[in-house]
């Protein structure tokens, strides 16, 4: 049994009783149990629930009842999104403990479509980071190559999906948390518009610009998932009322006629150079196959990485100010301590990245500093939409390198945040403006490491975006991973 | 500039007692340094981007019970109170 | 000079729900932390979702206080840990940076004084602490999350009072205000809290904070004043602070600050979208509205020539104002004022006396109309109102069974006067000197007749007598 076909290809021999469930569950609990001391991509594995799931499942199959459209497929979740009966702890010490007594929405759903939730995968704690090392419980190895970081903060999702511990994943992407693991990961993480996806029940971090995103090995995957997952929510506001669009209808449409902007900003200065190649080697793919490429200069990304860590890390700071261990949280008794001393003690068990982020938003947010960072980062995010929006009358899509850098070892940028925040700025822009990008696996380094090539619409574009996507993904011949 | 008073004062909002805070000073300053260069943006318009919905969006005003009893999910005393330390 | 500013903090009682979840509004008699949910206890991955009733309530506040409605509204948190915040924040409105609350420059006359409206927001209700341990060792807290995520409105306005009497006719008018337009029931317990804010002449601002009642405020506001004045006379500097009033101690204490004002670290609420506030929906609340108390009083000046404070009274008070909206006609409006303006409202003076009356609008009805007719004296009229509103009887029932008949015909009162005149000789002889004596003989009459003759017809018959 081949674990590692595509969660399409695995639907459609379930559903023609090629493969037992059960069976591939088994296979990927024994898979996870192999290789996941290594990789660490999991915190915690439902293995008997999914198997009384699967087995379920089966015996649906067989009798020809209805079955949800997933047909079982095993599926690993960020642990920063919320698991009725299953831990949801955000790879912090605040929440090592917390069981969620509600499904998220995206969770329900897919359960509803008869999804298995196999385990929930490792992450920088509370999603801040770009490297999956932040983890309370440690970090998470590239399954590539063991020595790397799989990126972040969905590191857990997408090292589990490489390694074939799981068919798909759903991940968050704050400031590139999705794409950035598919692109050192070599897989598909697809970043939508905000608003597309309920967040009810994504533990927050940074609510004005993160969105729940799929991780998948295949474009297909990701449009499959994102047609279940997808749309309006009456548990979140701020989700938009679209109508329903089938992202897999049409997915082959091509990408002739089209026009695609290379980001000026992103392709230049700092990017290395095997990145830089893979990235004109997509475009000229791109271009053969029926795009016409122009450069696009967008100036106020320059402002986008300030912009963004002022306002995650003021975000942050008031999300995370719910966790003072009194309703919820690890052991740790009120006696003896006064208020404030005892929160100011639980609280010290945050890690230091997270503490970090919470002092510098309680600085922005402070007194007379609210115009100067804080009100200016959201000027910044309306001034690179219009700069978008203005790209967008001209071309149908964006391109740039997912991450201007390869893959680098664990532990390598631990010491220099500032450093590591910078590498976020191919990402952060689809963040701030609100519009989606996807992450597509293109190639690999000379030193066997993956390069993901990221591709921008404007907002809710997510169909066209997913053609392109899937152009590009027919042009790319990847090696299987040995593992 | 960020002295140590300051760290500490931010410790204390955010309520995180600071074992090592000069752990963070240099970090954070390092930081609110780059955050600076905001203030040279010439910014074309004053608009922020926010999420908009009109007042048919919002939710009808009908009391539906928590289905499950949340309390028993929480950390609580036999009578069903949440405790805390004293206030001081 | 003293300054007086008020911060009212208004549930809105009538609402089935939270403001920001499912759960009950009405939070009071229930089990400890058995009406909270995942968003009202601050769950992880819980988001607010906005009570439409409550924008539209909070709107009715607003425009019944004059005040602006923006188009677009907005939420902010307001930062800072206390146990009673599941959240460690509480969502509120902030307009610092522009204006995003639900109403903003208002203003209201309370007798002849303006006093402007600074803003009006709304936002949610903190859980309850009960404090539990006698020992510095024993001492926790205890919480019940039943009320947090309650809605609120604060009113805020601006220092405009001069002396806490113009607060307490303020808040009684903004109680009755809040009643009248169906947002709350002022006189549940906690329903209605003040904090005060006080200076003397340019001196620092003192704020008073945690006081039970409206009676309270008065009294707090009377024990600050006198405290800041007798520093000042002493040459000593009021200290801008919070103070507690201490409810059996009658007196304020500083308060140990939790978290001052530039520590808030207020900052937008991305949860909640900007609210759009349509014209067209602004209108439909308009209808939807009572009449304001000032559109009502403006009605009864003009539309029945009521004098400008019966007006007042009258329109100010629901009960009231309902009642004589349903017991006047064209002809008998003044009386009807009059009988409820004197009468009633002396023997209803409270809350709890108002609520047991068993008066109906027909009682009053009536009552005017006999007393036009001249079949009932103002006096019996006095005595019949008393036992209707007691027994709830229809007047004739009443008139009846105390005999308050009124006397006109000429023959009795003639025989009545006859006896009167043998009883009082030297009051007669010296009436027939001095006419202005007269009124002792009525009394008289009256006495007799235990105040059912007419005094006109009374009055007639003994000036012929004297004068024959």
């Amino acid at each position: 049994m081949n674990l590692g076909i595509s969660a399409v290809e695995f639907v459609s021999q379930a559903k023609e009783g090629v493969i037992s469930v059960e069976e591939f569950v088994a296979k990927t609990l024994d898979r996870i149990k192999k290789v996941d001391e290594k990789i660490h991509a999991f915190i915690t594995v439902d293995a008997q629930n999914a198997l009384d799931k699967a087995r379920t499942i089966d015996k649906k199959i067989k009798s020809k009842e209805k079955i949800g459209s997933c047909f079982g497929m095993p599926l690993s979740i960020k642990d920063n999104i919320c698991t009725e009966g299953i831990k949801t702890t955000c790879a912090s010490k605040m929440l090592e403990n917390f069981v969620a007594p509600y499904d998220a929405t995206v969770i329900s759903r897919l359960k509803l479509e008869d999804a298995i939730i196999i385990g929930k995968a490792n992450l920088d704690e509370f999603a801040m980071g770009s490297t999956t090392e932040f983890s309370y419980f440690g970090p998470t190895r590239n399954p590539w190559n063991l020595e790397y970081v799989p990126g972040g903060s969905s590191g857990g999702s997408g090292a589990s999906v490489a390694a074939y511990e799981c068919l798909a994943s759903l991940g968050s992407d704050t400031g590139g948390s999705v794409r950035s693991p598919a692109s050192f990961c070599s897989v598909v993480g697809l970043k939508p518009t905000y608003g597309l996806i309920s967040r009810y029940g994504l533990v927050s971090y940074a609510n004005s610009i993160e969105q729940v995103g799929p991780i998948a090995k295949t474009v297909e995957d990701v449009a499959f998932l994102l047609n279940i997952i997808s749309g309006h929510d009456p548990h979140d506001n701020t989700t938009a009322n679209n109508g329903y669009v089938d992202y897999v209808q049409d997915l082959k449409h091509g990408i002739s006629g089209k026009k695609i902007g290379i980001i000026s900003q992103m392709i230049g200065e700092g990017v290395d150079k095997e990145v830089a190649s893979a990235t004109n080697t997509a475009i000229s793919k791109l271009q053969n196959l029926g795009a016409e490429c122009i450069p696009i200069s967008l100036d106020a990304i320059e402002h986008s990485v300030a912009a963004y860590y002022t306002i995650a890390s003021a975000e942050a700071s008031s999300n995370l100010a719910r966790y003072d261990n009194l309703r919820y949280g690890f052991d740790f008794g009120i006696e003896g301590y006064e208020f404030k001393a005892f929160v100011s003690k639980a609280r010290s068990n945050f890690g230091p990245e997270v503490t970090r982020r919470m002092l510098l938003g309680a600085f922005v947010l402070s007194a007379g500093y609210y115009g100067k960072y804080y009100l200016k980062a959201q000027k910044v995010r309306a001034m690179i939409k219009a700069q978008l929006d203005e790209a967008f009358k001209k071309v149908d899509y964006l391109i740039s390198p997912t991450m201007p850098i390869l893959p680098f070892k664990v532990g390598e940028k631990i010491d220099d945040p500032l450093k590591l925040y910078l590498t976020d700025i191919n990402t952060i822009t689809a963040n701030l403006s609100g519009i989606p990008a996807i992450s597509v696996p293109f190639s690999m380094s000379s030193s066997g490491l993956p390069i993901g090539i990221q591709l921008f619409a404007n907002s809710f574009k997510e169909k066209e975006l997913l053609q392109a996507a899937h152009v590009l993904q027919e042009t790319s011949n990847l090696p299987e991973i040995s593992l | 500039m960020v002295e140590r008073k300051e760290i500490e004062h931010l410790g204390d909002l955010v309520k995180v007692d600071l074992s090592e805070p000069e752990k963070y000073i240099k970090q954070v300053e390092q930081i609110l340094n780059y955050f600076d260069r905001l203030d040279k943006v010439e910014f074309p318009s004053d608009d922020t981007l926010r999420t908009q919905i009109t007042t048919d969006g919002l939710r009808d005003d009908v009391y539906e019970p928590y289905g499950d009893s949340l309390i028993g999910h929480l950390k609580k005393d036999q009578n069903n109170f949440i405790r805390a330390p004293k206030m001081v | 000079m003293t300054k007086i500013g008020l911060e009212i903090h208004c549930q809105l009682t009538k609402l089935a729900s939270k403001l920001f979840c499912s759960c009950k509004a009405e939070y009071r008699n229930l089990e400890p932390n058995s009406n909270i949910c995942p968003v009202c206890a601050g769950l992880p991955g819980s988001l607010p979702l906005l009570n439409k009733k409550a924008v539209e309530k909070a709107t009715m506040i607003s425009l019944a206080l004059g005040c602006t409605i923006p188009e677009k509204i907005g939420f902010f948190r307001k930062n800072y840990f206390y146990p009673d915040l599941p959240k460690n924040f509480q969502i509120t409105q902030y307009n610092a940076y522009g204006p995003t609350s639900i109403g903003s420059d208002g203003k209201i006359e309370i007798e002849g004084k303006t006093i402007r409206i600074r803003r009006i927001q709304l936002e949610e209700d903190p859980g309850r602490l009960v404090y539990e341990g006698t020992s510095e060792k024993t001492m926790i807290t205890l919480i019940d999350y039943n009320r947090a995520g309650t809605p609120l409105v604060e009113i805020v306005t601006e220092p405009d009072f001069e002396t806490p009497k113009q607060v307490r006719v303020f808040l009684n008018v903004l109680a009755d205000l809040v009643e009248n337009i169906g947002v709350s029931d002022p006189y549940l317990e906690g329903a209605m809290r003040v904090d005060g804010n006080i200076s003397e002449g340019d001196g620092n601002r003192v704020e008073i904070k945690n006081v039970g009642s409206f009676r309270d405020i008065e009294k707090a506001l009377h024990f600050e004043i006198t405290r800041q004045q007798s520093l000042v006379e002493r040459g000593i500097t009021v200290q801008a602070e919070t103070r507690h009033w201490d409810e059996a101690r009658r007196i304020t204490v500083s308060a140990r600050s939790k978290e001052e004002e530039q520590d808030y670290r207020y900052l937008p609420e991305a949860d909640i979208p900007i609210v759009l506030i349509e014209h067209h929906s602004i209108e439909q609340i308009k209808m939807q509205m009572p009449e304001s108390i000032v559109a009502r009083r403006e009605r009864y000046v003009k539309k029945y020539g009521l004098p400008p404070q019966v007006s007042d009274v009258l329109s100010s008070d629901k009960f009231y104002s309902d009642l004589f909206d349903k017991a006047h006609n064209e002809k008998n409006a003044k009386e009807v004022s009059n009988i409820i303006t004197t009468d009633l409202m002396g023997f209803a003076d409270t809350r709890e006396k108002k609520l047991e009356l068993k008066i109906t609008p027909k009682h009053i009805t009536d009552l005017a109309d006999s007393i036009m007719t001249n079949k009932l004296t103002r006096n019996s009229g006095k005595t019949a109102l008393q036992e209707m509103v007691k027994t709830g009887k229809s007047l004739a029932d009443v008139i009846s069974s105390l005999d308050l008949g009124h006397v006109s015909d000429v023959g009795s009162i003639e025989k009545i006067i006859d006896e009167v005149f043998k009883e009082e000789e030297k009051a007669v002889s010296e009436a027939k000197q001095n006419p202005d004596t007269i009124n002792y003989l009525v009394g008289k009459v009256m006495k007799k007749t235990k105040g059912k003759a007419d005094p006109t017809t009374t009055l007639g018959i003994l000036r012929k007598k004297l004068s024959a």
